[in-house]
């Protein structure tokens, strides 16, 4: 599927069940990722991890909602549920779609201007070298004696002054390939919305709302 | 850089420049990264406070911290919209990197994007300065509180618990938003390397 076609409808279901109340339609959603997910061929330490991880602060919402909710052990397991539609509603796209693929077709079908497309798509591209950037702050910073922790001003304040030299050394790469910002582009990698796209995106949007509709409890 | 060209601290206006968009993706990306981190103490937060059915305030005590990216981009890059892009690719990162939210941190970004925006837009995007940086710090709490009001279950809480949950929210926003935000952003003015 389109990855911005699939997103979208991602991000619409899970928009959509923040405002309903259907244990068995999350459920229900929970399980259809689940095995679309499965098909894709996940590996199993990743599929721990999107169990794991979320477990928390489902539980966390649940025995609060228990304890001090008024609207009772069901609406509890309504929050329960929901987390893990959140999780593997996303999972369905991360796991099966990539970055670049979705900025090439954000900006082909989805008339996003080609400065974003690309400028985001450059900046997402520099992020295994983001994480160590930070690292070598760390470190460096505990050369000195400093501890930098989450809250520290001078953590923020090194990694802006990194954002600032690598975008100024970025943006003048792009334009030393040819990149002209605000001027039509042609494209080595055309992505359509087949219409395809069109009958699954409709089709399981009006799937969803039947369910929504119909299934209350 | 630009910085040369403009020796006085009149404020001025941004563009959406191709250097600006990346500035702020860049600066969003780092703030993912640097939050990701700390996944571990909010689980930590939740598994301490589950027991007395407190879990919401893991939420709550953090909520800056995630909402930091908008107030910083903000009132770096001067133009509507910034402060929206920043902090949605900031939750955008989160996704990525295999956070434990899955396609609620879209939507938590959308959220959180628009309140710290709407905060700047209030002002016109004419004044950055305390007293804006607060007005945005305002409209994240607001806007934020009422989407956690319906999607976990907030609305179902009694007054006071819910009164609580508003406060540690305005205190984490107030605090990494409004004063963690000042202080890095005069360092960067001191520092002269961006012009402001």
């Amino acid at each position: 599927m389109n990855p911005g076609m699939k997103l979208l409808l991602v991000v619409l279901i899970a928009l959509e069940i923040s405002f309903t109340q259907s244990l068995v339609v999350n459920c229900i959603l929970i399980a259809v990722c689940f095995v679309y997910i499965m098909v894709k061929r996940m590996n199993f330490k990743t599929l721990f991890m999107l169990i794991f991880w979320p477990m928390f602060p489902a539980v966390g919402l649940f025995v609060s909602q228990w304890l001090y909710g008024s609207a009772g052990i069901h609406f509890a397991w309504v929050l329960f549920t929901r987390i893990y539609a959140y999780v593997f509603l996303g999972a369905t796209f991360t796991l099966t779609s990539s970055i670049t693929d979705l900025a090439l077709t954000l900006e082909q079908d989805f008339r996003l201007p080609s400065k974003f497309a690309y400028g985001v798509l450059a900046a997402f591209n520099l992020m295994p070298k983001i994480r160590e950037e930070v690292q070598i702050i760390k470190t460096s910073a505990l050369m000195r004696g400093e501890v930098f922790h989450v809250w520290s001003p001078k953590l923020y304040f090194k990694a802006i002054l990194s954002s600032i030299q690598w975008s100024q050394n970025l943006a003048e790469a792009m334009t030393s390939h040819g990149f002209v910002e605000d001027e039509p582009r042609t494209h080595y990698r055309i992505i359509r919305i087949t219409g395809l796209d069109w009958v699954t995106f409709v089709g399981l949007f009006v799937i969803v709302q039947a369910m929504l509709f119909l299934i209350k409890y | 850089m630009e910085n040369n060209s403009q020796v006085n601290h009149k404020q001025h206006q941004s563009k959406w420049t191709l250097r600006n968009i990346i500035l702020i993706a860049l600066i969003a990306i780092f703030t993912g990264v640097i939050f990701w981190g700390i996944g571990f103490l909010y689980t930590a937060l939740t598994v301490a406070l589950t027991p007395i059915g407190a879990a919401p305030f893991a939420n709550d005590i953090l909520m800056g911290i995630w909402c930091m990216a908008g107030p910083l981009t903000g009132f770096m890059i001067r133009t509507a919209g910034s402060a929206f892009l920043g902090e949605f690719l900031g939750a955008a990162v989160e996704v990525f990197l295999g956070g434990q939210w899955g396609a609620g941190a879209f939507i938590s970004g959308l959220v959180q994007g628009i309140g710290s925006e709407l905060g700047f837009t209030f002002t016109g995007y004419k004044r950055y300065d305390w007293w804006s940086l607060n007005a945005s710090i305002f409209t994240t709490v607001v806007v934020t509180f009422a989407w956690d009001m319906i999607k976990n279950g907030y609305d179902k809480f009694a007054l006071p618990l819910l009164i609580g949950l508003f406060i540690t929210r305005y205190i984490s926003t107030f605090i990494f938003g409004g004063i963690v935000t000042k202080m890095i952003v005069k360092l960067l003015d001191r520092s002269n390397a961006f012009n402001l």
